[in-house]
């Protein structure tokens, strides 16, 4: 809609408050922003066709330069060599049997579960569902790994999958026993 | 006694049939634009999907056919116009004919 219309209605509505009420104020300081939001339904701008045009051009832009920068990312990290500092998972040796623990291995945005299972071993995985990346909480009465986002499981023993959509195994963390104490030693997917 | 104009082959204007065509044509053009964003959208969530489950082989694959959207789209909206009096529908300016 152009601009004279705009400044029309402003006007129009301007006369008729006739300076009783501070509205006029309110409307003298929002006139510049009126293109944006008028008062009229009718002064809202449309879209024409060459604009929705040029929009999907651009999305279709984006959505190829996400789809390759995605790609080219994996492709380069996967090739990077990664080396794993050992860590100590502090609370593993008290933790109760048949249930888990969150811990940072190897970065420290890497979130990964220790589980200690009724028999007493330890199980560690990484908590990125292998599916979209949501994160995986453990079940205690099922004794599995659960994805609450598309209802995915895996085995608390294994890491497998036992059901939904997950196409692998979780990555596994490797533990070592030392002196007594649990450490994260590096992290290996299957 | 209203003057009869006459038009040349650049001036004349365009008959109810024609916009109707050209309207058609637009029409065309937006769905398939539209279309080929969704086939997009699906690329993207399929490379999503490959790169979790780390399936590499079918990255390059996906990135091609998102590639090729792309240029589609690219020539839907630069090249393939309605025809109009001016111009042909790859956008090259009409020959002026002597009829």
């Amino acid at each position: 809609m152009s601009t004279k219309n705009i400044s029309d209605s402003t006007k129009r509505l301007l006369i008729e408050d006739d300076g009783r009420s501070d509205e006029r104020d309110v409307r003298f300081a929002t006139a510049p922003y009126q293109a944006d939001f008028p008062y009229e339904r009718g002064e809202e701008a449309q879209v024409t066709r060459r604009e929705f045009c040029n929009f999907l051009g651009l999305t279709s832009a984006a959505l190829f330069l996400g789809s390759s920068g995605f790609a080219a990312k994996a492709v380069i990290d996967s090739r990077a060599e990664t080396t794993f500092t050992p860590l100590r998972i502090n609370g593993a040796e008290t933790l109760p049997l048949n249930s888990a623990l969150n811990f940072k291995y190897p970065g420290a945005k890497d979130s990964a579960i220790l589980i200690r299972t009724e028999a007493g071993a330890f199980r560690a995985y990484s908590q990125q569902c292998t599916h979209l990346a949501c994160p995986v909480y453990y079940e205690h009465q099922q004794k599995r790994l659960e994805c609450p986002c598309h209802e995915g499981a895996f085995d608390a023993a294994t890491g497998n999958v036992l059901y939904g959509p997950p196409p692998r195994p979780l990555d596994v963390i490797e533990l070592e026993m030392r002196n007594g104490e649990l450490w994260a030693v590096g992290r290996k997917a299957v | 006694m209203a003057e009869r104009r006459e038009f040349n082959d650049y001036e004349r204007p365009r008959s109810r049939r024609s916009r109707t065509g050209s309207a058609a044509v637009w029409q065309a053009r937006l769905i398939m634009l539209v279309m080929i964003n969704v086939a997009q959208l699906w690329i993207l969530a399929a490379t999503v999907d490959a790169v979790l489950a780390r399936h590499y082989s079918v990255l390059l694959p996906l990135v091609i056919s998102s590639a090729i959207c792309f240029l589609i789209t690219l020539s839907i909206i630069r090249w393939w116009r309605p025809t109009s009096g001016k111009h042909t529908s790859t956008g090259y300016v009409r020959p002026p004919t002597d009829e």
